[in-house]
């Protein structure tokens, strides 16, 4: 099982956020792919030396999320039907994050909408130039 | 099942209150993690869990029941301070855990011990303070117990042996057993606890999930537009757990919805708003350090 999850007990986000997000991160750049298992609550919470309960709720979360299926007695996986669309909905959600924050910051420190307009669509526009 | 409710516990030797009041539930199969300053009622609190001490006031409840010598028997208690016997060998310690408990298990207490790097012929009082810890450690999860009481289950080992004992915990954990320990070392409790209590001065300063903790404590900062803006509105507000300012910055820590605070600010004119995580060590001193006085701040100087 290859799944790399890194996690930073000591920082202030909580630890099961921390994991849904490694693991939706995962499932949108295909590190972990459709049908793929993921490790158990215990082989995980050993790896990373974190509390069993907690990875138990982020499963929990991304079983609700439908990123993961936990099938009794056979462990947790990635949810294979309609895998692309999984795929893109984790993705969505972690470039969300993403953005959010960074919009956040831009306007805490006096930036206008219109700005904060001008300098995302610098960025994509910077980003996707070989689309173009 | 092992819940453990800990009921308006009070301990007092002579005029000293040891633990005062303390109320606080530890779930069943839970990590639970005791935090507190030096002195703070920690080991009290354990000893008056295992009737070691007899609590002043309050109770100890075992699923509901008080304690009991079967209810000893599914409790395997690590102190603080080595209680191995000096002239005897760690084997010799293994065998005579042996005979007191039905369901120690010799080949686990064998394997653990191997983990650590220790010899079963070393007597104790050959090994260092990190390795006597170790031992006590590993002979207390051969017990296979419901419930296991660790005081300070990693102080003298070195990084390698303290994950090792995390490890076991959250294995202990993961089977089944409901853990409480204490630790100095916040981000261990940060680790391996599902649950945390902050003791201070024998009192309950906090206590909740470490993961809820994290995401309702925030510090919510922001710019007012001079130094003697007041801030109206803001004292009597029950997300905020207390209110700093210096000079045009203000600083508030939440105790939940630090988003609908972050728009208190913002409606009152502040700028350069953000919000800002909190870890277990930021939050556990919070909880053990005394409040500013939140009206001072509020109105201006």
């Amino acid at each position: 099982m290859p799944v790399v999850l890194t996690v930073d007990p000591r920082s202030g986000v909580p630890i099961y956020l921390q994991v849904i997000e490694q693991v939706k991160r995962s499932v949108a750049l295909g590190v972990l792919a459709a049908g793929e298992q993921l490790p158990t609550v215990k082989q995980l919470a050993l790896d990373l030396t974190i509390n069993p309960n907690t990875v138990a709720k982020a499963y929990r979360e991304l079983e609700r999320d439908g990123v993961i299926e936990t099938a009794a007695g056979r462990g947790s996986f990635v949810r294979g039907n309609g895998s692309i669309e999984t795929t893109k909905t984790a993705a969505t959600d972690v470039a969300r994050d993403a953005i959010d924050a960074a919009v956040r910051e831009a306007k805490s420190i006096g930036l206008l909408a219109d700005d904060i307009r001008t300098l995302a669509s610098a960025a994509i526009d910077r980003w996707f130039r070989e689309d173009a | 099942m092992s819940t453990i409710s800990i009921k308006n516990l009070r301990k007092t030797y002579g005029p000293y209150v040891a633990v005062d009041d303390l109320t606080f539930e530890i779930p069943d199969a839970c990590v639970f993690g005791l935090l507190g300053p030096n002195g703070a009622g920690k080991t009290t609190t354990f000893k008056c869990m295992l009737g070691l001490a007899r609590a002043t006031s309050g109770s100890v409840l075992y699923d509901g029941a008080p304690l009991v010598p079967e209810t000893l028997e599914r409790i395997a208690y690590v102190p603080e301070r080595s209680v191995l016997y000096e002239w005897m060998t760690v084997g010799e310690h293994i065998e005579m855990q042996r005979r007191a408990y039905r369901k120690f298990s010799v080949a686990r207490a064998r394997e653990l011990l191997a983990q650590f790097g220790i010899d079963l012929r070393k007597k104790a009082r050959a090994l260092s303070k990190g390795m006597r810890t170790a031992t006590m450690v590993a002979l207390a999860i051969a017990r296979e117990s419901d419930i296991l009481i660790l005081d300070e289950p990693t102080s003298g080992l070195d990084p390698i042996n303290q994950r090792h004992v995390l490890n076991l915990i959250i294995n202990e954990s993961a089977r089944g057993a409901t853990v409480i320990f204490s630790s100095h070392q916040i981000g261990q409790v940060e680790r391996a606890a599902e649950r945390i209590a902050v003791i201070d001065r024998g009192r309950l300063a906090l206590e909740g999930n470490v993961d809820d903790l994290k995401a309702d404590r925030k510090i919510v900062e922001g710019i007012l537009p001079s130094e003697t803006f007041a801030l109206n509105g803001l004292a009597g507000d029950p997300h905020i757990l207390r209110l700093d300012r210096n000079g045009r910055i203000v600083r508030a820590v939440t105790s939940s919805d630090a988003g609908e605070v972050l728009a208190k600010f913002e409606a009152l004119g502040a700028s350069g708003l953000r919000i800002v995580d909190l870890n277990l060590e930021d939050i556990f001193l919070y909880a053990v350090s005394p409040a500013d006085a939140t009206a001072d701040v509020v109105e201006g100087h």
